[in-house]
């Protein structure tokens, strides 16, 4: 079976400059064409070595609570690089997954390796990133506490956060709220910040749990924005997410109907495979309620 | 265990602090309020009972007993003797109109002097039998037992005081008054007032509070804005995360310690005749074994609203089996083996065997075993619940 991993690249329109992420195979070469000058080109994606890195590999996961399943038998390999977007209906099992490969539940049955590293792993935890459904912050503490604590929680030095505070404070656009009460934040912010305070230490993993859940329209596309470049660094992104739409960004989708993974692939292959001209058209298929 | 993590913790918590202003105002002021309203309205002892006094004692005039050549009037000493800061004395001349004012609720008390009080008073110590001895009605309002008792404390004090003064008089005869009372004072002293025995309670009182409410309300708000799955996440580990609040915990409860130490010692000029030192020592183990139990508790309320609920579930045990305002012996025989498992017990006791009676490491061991116990068992024990998965 051919390894479906996809990687994304942003480039600009010769002409008229408009940024572009294109998705592509490592060695692929793929046409894209400038959605606002219609401008013809092509963008090659480099074969690397690193993109077959298996970061996350689930076996057989299961997770039931009493007699309801939450995560049934799933199977998953997820690698370096890539933007995997878990998709489903809410109580799908998509947050339960997540927390499972955070080590905060144990699952029933079946295993998962991260980085290599069978769970639960004390030694894999400085390299993950986590940003929790709930805002997750102290509301008590300034921005700038915050993104301290979690920075000097995960080892940072005074010198090493002082640099990297900045960087993550222009990413969120926070600059001129590091000294505020988080509590005095509009709730927009909140999130900028708690996802800021997931990335503070440079994770190469990171899990995002309903990121962009109440985040305005203009908001999420910084973040998928965001998400796109750290995947240049080698940095893999696991996300879930209820909304259709957004999951076009990822490299690869999971669809989850009640705790079954349904399908796996990436979005634009998902699309062909069911002849319907979006993920949430492809998910009613698969999931068997609707004809194409 | 990283030294730099667990500070990280305690800083956090501090700052927070710093910025709650009004949670810092509660952790400062509810102790500094608790002795101020007990230092000045639970002083321990009654004042100003409204007291209707009748007095008809007709006493006996100059030269008309051989005893006492220069004559008597016994009612009136008594009255002179009686304490005027325990009783509100008010001079009444018709039985009928005093019995009716504590029937009406307008004196706890009347006490009565019969005409021949002083008369009846000398004819029983001169005569060796058969006669009536000299007798005060008092009429009383005893509804409230402690200020009925206190009414005939002072009355049976200033008896006491006349006898003294009018054996001094009948020195030449044979009488005395055959027992007196030498008491010495071991610890404390006839100063020791409520207030130095209630100083130590009020500091051990407040830090179990505080310590118990604000974790239990920090930990309710951790789980649920998910800020602690995400420290679960990070690489520190559980006991970073208790120790660190731990240590935050302890510098809020030595301000505690220290603001109401020295308002009591400012304002109420409370003895301390103890090691301080000591007295803080024992004031960290409090707060680190009802940190302890707060992370327990916390685990069973969902969120501050629950939290809350918990509140009368600590204070009573404590205000009531500890000996925080009245002493274990006075609580019914068969529950007081209950107060053995209210570790405050142990915290009272230690401060008060420091600070009144000056007591050591030596003496209170056994205090300072039991609250080492019971901060190990909670501490780890939360250390375990955290750790602890679904």
């Amino acid at each position: 079976m051919k390894v479906s991993l996809l990687l994304q690249k942003q480039v600009s329109c010769p002409t008229c400059k408009t940024v572009i992420t294109c998705t592509g195979s490592p060695g692929e070469i793929v046409k894209v064409t400038c959605p606002s000058c219609g401008l013809l080109g092509k963008v090659s994606f480099e074969p690397t070595f690193d993109a077959l890195t298996k970061i996350v590999e689930i076996q057989h996961l299961t997770k039931t609570f009493g007699k309801f399943t939450a995560v049934d038998d799933l199977d998953l390999t997820i690698y370096k690089g890539e933007i995997y977007g878990l998709l489903g209906p809410n109580g799908s099992g998509k947050t339960t997954i997540i927390r499972m490969l955070c080590d905060l539940l144990k699952p029933t049955s079946g295993s998962t390796k991260i980085f290599g590293h069978t769970l639960p792993c004390t030694s894999n935890k400085k390299h993950i990133g986590y940003m929790p459904q709930d805002t997750a912050i102290y509301l008590d503490n300034t921005v700038h506490e915050n993104l301290a604590f979690f920075g000097s929680i995960y080892g940072m030095t005074r010198e090493q956060l002082e640099a990297k505070e900045q960087e993550m404070l222009k990413f969120v656009n926070l600059q001129d709220w590091r000294s505020s009460l988080v509590s005095t934040l509009s709730g927009g912010m909140k999130h900028r910040l708690s996802l800021a305070c997931a990335l503070i230490h440079e994770p190469s993993l990171v899990f995002l749990d309903e990121p962009t859940v109440g985040v305005d329209p203009e908001l999420r596309a910084a973040f998928w924005g965001y998400f796109g470049s750290m995947t240049q660094k080698g940095i893999t992104v696991i996300i879930t997410t209820h909304y259709m739409d957004e999951a076009d960004h990822c490299s690869r989708v999971g669809l989850l109907r009640q705790g079954r993974l349904i399908a796996d692939g990436r979005p634009s292959d998902l699309k062909k495979r069911t002849g319907t001209t979006s993920l949430e058209g492809a998910f009613l298929f698969l999931a068997g309620r609707k004809k194409p | 265990m990283r030294l730099r993590r667990t500070l990280a913790f305690s800083r956090r918590a501090l700052l927070q602090f710093r910025h709650d202003r009004r949670t810092l105002a509660f952790v400062l002021i509810m102790p500094l309020l608790m002795i101020l309203i007990f230092g000045y309205t639970f002083g321990g002892d009654v004042k100003n009972v409204s007291v209707e006094i009748v007095n008809q004692d007709a006493g006996i005039q100059e030269g008309s007993s051989p005893l006492l050549p220069q004559g008597l009037h016994l009612g009136e000493m008594v009255i002179k003797n009686l304490d005027e800061q325990a009783l509100s004395l008010h001079e009444n001349t018709n039985v009928t109109n005093a019995r009716q004012t504590v029937h009406d609720g307008h004196a706890w008390a009347a006490v009565i002097f019969p005409a021949n009080f002083t008369q009846e008073f000398l004819s029983s110590i001169s005569s060796q039998q058969g006669t009536i001895p000299a007798k005060i009605e008092i009429y009383l309002d005893a509804s409230n037992p402690t200020i009925s008792a206190e009414v005939i404390k002072a009355v049976t004090q200033s008896i006491q005081a006349t006898l003294k003064e009018i054996t001094a008089d009948l020195n030449k005869t044979q009488v005395e008054i055959p027992i007196t009372i030498d008491p010495s004072y071991e610890y404390g002293g006839s100063e020791t007032r409520f207030i130095d025995y209630f100083a130590p309670g009020v500091i051990s009182f407040a830090i179990m509070m505080v310590t118990t409410m604000i974790t239990i309300i920090l930990f309710v708000n951790e789980r649920r804005n998910g800020t602690l799955q995400r420290l679960l996440v990070s690489p520190a580990s559980e006991s970073e995360i208790v120790v660190g609040y731990a240590l935050a915990f302890a510098v809020i409860g030595m301000c505690q310690s220290i603001v109401v130490l020295v308002a009591a010692i400012l304002l109420f000029n409370i003895t301390i005749v103890g090691d301080i030192l000591l007295a803080l020592i024992v004031i960290l183990l409090l707060a680190f074994g009802h940190q302890g139990l707060g992370i327990l508790l916390s685990a069973g309320a969902k969120n501050e609203m629950q939290a809350v609920q918990f509140i009368p579930l600590i204070i009573f045990p404590s205000i009531l089996l500890a000996g925080l305002f009245w002493p274990i012996e006075s609580i019914p025989s068969y529950l007081q083996p209950l107060s053995y498992i209210i570790p405050l017990r142990y915290g009272i006791d230690a401060e008060r065997s420091i600070m009144l009676r000056g007591w050591g490491i030596g003496e209170i061991w056994v205090d300072i075993l039991v609250l080492i116990l019971f901060a190990l068992l909670t501490l780890s024990a939360s250390v375990v619940l955290l750790k602890k998965k679904n």
